[in-house]
């Protein structure tokens, strides 16, 4: 649907008042001039411009919604990738209950129908002083305010002997794409009678739950094409996200198949050999893998520190009503980059938190205060195609925190029947198509 | 007390009527701004403006008045086969439900219908 017909169809909304609709439609010449400065946007008939690094779950979404709040900010999303793979579902592609395209996302949407300029190219340095960013491809973009959504990069050889290359014998598939199709490719060439070994991070990571689902949908996977081979998880922690729904499921529907050693349980990996497919524990146990997955650990996305929004955690702190970030002005940080806590790192948040961002931004540049943030998280995770389960959580900002809302949010229960087991299922498909076109909008 | 699907849908019918008075008094409780944010968490399940349609419903274009009495009966746990509009809809108040009730009402429906 065009830019176009959208308005169209807005303007003949009920009970929409014309104030509300210049307001949205961002007329800033309406606007009265504050403190005797008018906004620098009058002059040139731009509200402003607004730069979003990452075409991911945050960045896209926060470069939708800026353009939905006021189609007068000139809006820039610089991307490298022409197509975007989710995380979210990779794991059912390597469960081959999916193809890649089905997880694949564009960029047209944001393009054409919401007027976001979408540059594909990395961003390799900012200057919050001069308020630049610049580009692999030479150009240099000025800003007025900064969206960084990076997400995650890998510590290489956090892990003893965890770098790039080892990734190509042993991958963590962390971020979706080729380093999925590997994986995928070794499950399939495997033999059956096999292990698949994952290796799991200390907290925090992307996607808390993340691990343990992909260890159920390989389990899936055996279980239908290589009913000898087993699943062995090898954890830095002694606990994990959603623990007890998982230990039940994976019971219920594979028996024996999948065995989790914690921390305790001399769990903690230290070394990886990836040429042998070996891995070795902190007090000296080897496992040899015939899939070796090693999740490894991470921090914000490296342009996060070239801006120097981290700090000595290489996250990036944030104030929690706006997700500015604590150390640098007009530089705003959402998605796993950002420590947000009780918030987990999830595509959930970070397109919450985008929304957030969005609405303050865009009330800042027009010299009006932000609204009160609200987030919302639902952490749908398949154990099998017909089986889900799922973690909620409502936040508010509480004394200056971000908080939990109190009797909000939780697990579902752990006595469900099947049938709920079922329909969360469904939902999480629903939720998945959802968040998609949300954020790409390639979906519809 | 535990409601089917079909019962809650009875009472919310029913609620409809008595609703319609009371939907235009509170509308400028919360501001335009504040209410999209506000919405901003339903639509990473029911889409842009609540417009997608599929396994999980479109909430765009449906009456406010049946829309906020769901939204009580999921806080009070009163839906049978709820999943999870029970833990999201205890994170707010009832007038904030009340709010975003009127605001998706005010959405055209998936197929750009005005209600
Ligand atoms: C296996 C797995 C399953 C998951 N399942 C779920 C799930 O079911 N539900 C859920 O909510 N979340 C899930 N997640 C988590 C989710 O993927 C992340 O939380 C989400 O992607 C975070 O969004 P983001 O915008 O911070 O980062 P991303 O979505 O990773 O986006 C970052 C983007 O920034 C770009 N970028 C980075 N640096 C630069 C630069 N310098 N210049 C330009 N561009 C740059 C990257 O190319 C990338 O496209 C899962 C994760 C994994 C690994």
């Amino acid at each position: 649907m065009s830019q176009h017909d959208d308005r169209t169809r807005h303007t003949r909304r009920p009970g929409l008042t014309r104030r509300q609709l210049l307001q949205g439609m961002g007329a800033a010449s309406t606007l009265p001039l504050l403190g005797g400065i008018a906004p620098f946007a009058i002059a040139n008939g731009s509200a402003g411009r607004v730069v979003v690094i990452g075409g991911g779950f945050g960045g896209a979404t926060a470069a939708k919604y800026l353009k939905r709040a006021n189609p007068a900010i000139e809006v820039t999303l610089v991307e490298p990738a022409e197509v975007f793979y989710t995380c979210p579902f990779s794991n059912l592609f390597l469960g081959g209950l999916r193809d890649m395209r089905s997880i694949a996302h564009g960029y047209d949407e944001l393009r054409d129908r919401y007027g976001v300029r979408v540059v594909h190219s990395l961003a390799e340095d900012v200057d919050p002083d001069g308020h630049r960013v610049h580009l692999a491809n030479g150009e240099t973009l000025a800003y007025d305010r900064l969206v960084l959504s990076p997400g995650i990069d890998f510590r290489w050889n956090g892990l003893e002997g965890y770098d790039e290359a080892a990734a190509e014998l042993a991958p963590h598939a962390w971020k979706a794409g080729a380093q999925s199709e590997l994986l995928r490719r070794q499950l399939e060439a495997m033999d059956d009678g096999g292990t698949f070994v994952m290796v799991a991070p200390e907290n925090p990571y992307r996607c808390p739950p993340g691990p343990y689902e992909r260890a159920s949908l390989v389990a899936h996977y055996f279980s239908q094409h290589k009913p000898n081979s087993k699943v062995l998880i090898l954890d830095a922690k002694d606990s994990f996200s959603k623990q007890g729904l998982f230990t039940a499921g994976w019971e219920r529907l594979y028996g024996d198949r999948i065995e989790w050693v914690g921390l305790s349980d001399d769990g903690r990996v230290t070394r990886v050999d990836a040429e042998n497919l070996e891995v070795e524990t902190e007090f000296g146990t080897r496992h040899r893998a015939d899939v070796l997955n090693v999740i490894p650990p991470q921090k914000a996305g490296f342009i996060a520190e070239r801006a120097g929004v981290t700090d000595d955690s290489g996250w990036v702190p944030v104030k929690p009503a706006t997700f500015e970030s604590e150390r640098v002005r007009d530089v705003y940080v959402v998605g796993d980059a950002t420590v947000a806590a009780p918030m987990p790192k999830s595509g959930f948040c970070a397109n919450n938190q985008a929304k957030v961002v969005a609405a303050a931004i865009a009330a800042e540049l027009s010299g009006r205060s932000a609204p009160e943030p609200y987030w919302t998280n639902t952490c749908y995770s398949l154990i099998g195609p017909e089986y889900g389960i799922s973690v909620a959580g409502v936040y508010r900002v509480q004394e200056g925190v971000i908080a939990e809302v109190e009797g909000a949010g939780g697990l579902s229960p752990a006595d469900a029947p099947d049938h709920i087991r079922a329909l969360e299922a469904e939902y999480a498909v629903g939720w998945y198509n959802a968040i998609c076109q949300d954020t790409w909008g390639t979906s519809v | 007390m535990i409601l089917s699907w079909r019962r809650a849908s009875t009472l919310s019918i029913v609620l409809l009527l008595g609703g319609l008075a009371s939907t235009a008094q509170a509308e400028n409780e919360f501001s335009r701004e504040q209410l999209e944010v506000m919405a901003g968490g339903c639509a990473s399940c029911h889409g842009t403006d609540g417009r997608l349609a599929g396994a999980v419903p479109a909430i765009a274009g449906r009456p406010a008045s049946l829309l906020e009495s769901r939204m009580l009966a999921f806080k009070a746990d009163e839906v049978e086969d709820t999943t999870v509009m029970n833990r999201i809809a205890k994170g707010f108040s009832d007038e904030e439900l009340a709010a975003l009730a009127r605001h998706f009402a005010e959405n055209p429906g998936p197929q750009g219908d005005v209600p």
